[in-house]
């Protein structure tokens, strides 16, 4: 199948202009700005496209939201914080692709009626915001944002946030707290970014990976769209392979693709003279999958019955040496320091996790520590002003009920069964 | 095993005054003679807006918004004094909470 987004295969170099042009580049944004931006919204909405930042939630539906709330003005902005460890997705796009990602933030800011956009991108990755700076020249003198754009009554201005690197500053309204001058912390909700955004103003927060589906289905309609994936989960997903394959990488694949052709043909399978115990679809805050459901389709809801989730697609590999006991001592301390401490009830819920999940690496508590984890993420279910506080929750009670023997080993001798 | 008493040292209760608070508690616990209870710093009890927290175990009894002079009715509590009803304002379920998680015996 030829990508969406990837059509020639993971780009190697930066498209620039010319070469984005002579694939049909701009020719979607020229048709939109002729006609009314529910246009848009309506192909966006008809196509199904739900976000790539981890929620998968209705793109269509943000931007109607946004576009309806009774203001005066409002703003886009495409959140590139990529923060999520082992993602890098969003950062092939913007250094590779950059005029697919800035016209698909033109459309989004045409569809909700904003006439400034941010593109917030993390600070880190230089050479995406190079790559994006000289798209953003670009793009400008060839009249595709700026004053009137293509001669349209449309105008909008586009500058460019770099992103603070921890964690939470990827959380949409973490992003706006920062493009506002502030600390990046997030914002009690409701109200959404959607009523209620950066500088109070109605606000679509989209991942770069969203925004770069918007000018082919734009271009080449919902229904062509729609042949990609499946009903509930359209088009196609950038997935994010790391070390613990053969092949490493960012690959576009089909909703609805088994996760073990990701692992096996795209990933060339566990790296080393390993066997796969679990997978992490969605590192490091989905459940674990036992191996037994390595083929459960890549989609939202196939990925939730089998108990786990699909996030943002980076997918991590759990090997028959390692100790899953070991593996949440690294992702309970994960969160515990990048919990941002503004709400108790996630500062206790974390450091405590993180502290009790060490003990029964030392073979500490017994069985009725193990019962207190239950307990602990009970009770702040809910809690917190964003969603990191539920974050630890699937590894931990997933792990504890696939693999009793690995909690068990170290309770008993306090030593790993792996080392 | 000995007594506790378990002093907040986030920072949300640092900002507070715990630190000063877990010196002047030392203080006079030494000085009523009571060997066998240890002040020992807790990370986070989970009722930062309530701080500074001082636990008391085996007793489970939890002292909240704790100031210094507070402090010697505390003292008197170890030593077999009346609880102190005043500072015992935290919700109960968040309180059995961490008396199970203190009853491990690890935390």
């Amino acid at each position: 199948m030829k990508g969406i987004l990837f059509p020639h295969g993971v780009p190697e170099g930066r498209e620039g202009l010319e070469q984005y042009r002579a694939r049909g580049g701009y020719q979607a944004l020229m048709k939109s700005v002729k006609a009314a931006p529910e246009e848009v919204i309506k192909a966006v909405s008809d196509a199904g496209l739900r976000g790539r930042g981890g929620a998968g939630f209705p793109t269509g539906k943000k931007w109607q939201f946004t576009r309806e709330a009774a203001e005066e003005s409002r703003y886009l902005v495409l959140n590139g914080g990529e923060d999520e460890p082992g993602s890098k997705k969003d950062r092939v796009l913007l250094e590779n692709l950059p005029h697919l990602v800035v016209e698909g933030t033109i459309l989004a800011a045409y569809a909700i009626g904003a006439n400034r956009a941010y593109l917030y991108i993390n600070a880190r990755y230089d050479d995406a915001i190079k790559s994006i700076n000289d798209a953003l020249a670009e793009a400008k003198s060839a009249a595709y944002w700026g004053k009137k754009v293509l001669g349209s009554d449309f105008s909008l201005d586009i500058e460019v946030i770099p992103a603070p690197h921890n964690y939470v500053a990827g959380e949409d309204t973490a992003v706006l707290e920062v493009i506002e001058g502030k600390k990046a912390w997030p914002r009690q909700k409701p109200p959404f970014p959607v009523t209620v955004g950066l500088f109070g103003k109605p606000t679509a927060v989209n991942n770069v990976e969203t925004l770069a589906n918007v000018a082919p289905i734009v271009l080449k309609g919902a229904d062509w769209y729609r042949g990609v994936g499946t009903a509930e989960s359209a088009g196609t997903m950038i997935f994010s392979l790391n070390d613990d394959v053969n092949r490493p990488g960012v690959y576009e694949l089909p909703f609805g693709t088994p996760l073990r052709y990701l692992i096996e043909e795209c990933g060339g399978g566990i790296k080393g003279d390993k066997k796969i115990k679990a997978v992490m679809p969605a590192a490091p805050s989905s459940a674990f999958l036992p191996l037994e459901k390595i083929d459960t389709p890549l989609d939202h809801n196939s990925m939730r019955d089998a108990g786990s989730a699909l996030g943002c697609g980076v997918v991590k590999l759990i090997s028959t040496d390692d100790c899953i006991v070991e593996e949440l001592v690294k992702i309970a301390d994960f969160f515990a320091v990048e919990s941002c401490g503004q709400c108790p009830a996630c500062r206790m819920e974390t450091n405590t996790l993180a502290m009790m999940i060490k003990k029964v690496q030392a073979g500490q508590g017994g069985q009725p520590i193990l019962d207190q984890f239950g307990k602990i993420l009970a009770f702040n279910k809910g809690k917190g002003f964003c969603n990191l506080i539920a974050m630890p929750g699937p590894p931990i009670e997933s792990a504890l009920k696939l693999f009793p023997a690995d909690f068990e080993a170290h309770l008993s001798t306090g030593k790993c069964p792996a080392h | 095993m000995g007594r506790i008493c378990l002093v907040c040292q986030n920072i949300d209760c640092k900002t507070r005054g715990s630190e000063q608070l877990t010196a002047e508690l030392e203080k006079r616990i030494a000085a009523k003679g009571l060997t066998d209870v240890e002040v020992k710093p807790y990370m986070c009890f989970g009722a930062c807006q309530e701080g500074p927290n001082i636990v008391l175990y085996p007793e489970k009894s939890w002292y909240a918004k704790v100031k210094v002079e507070d402090l010697d009715d505390i003292t008197n509590h170890l030593a077999g004094g009346p609880h102190v009803q005043r500072l015992d304002t935290i919700d109960s379920s968040l309180k059995e909470l961490i008396y199970q998680l203190l009853d491990t015996g690890v935390m």
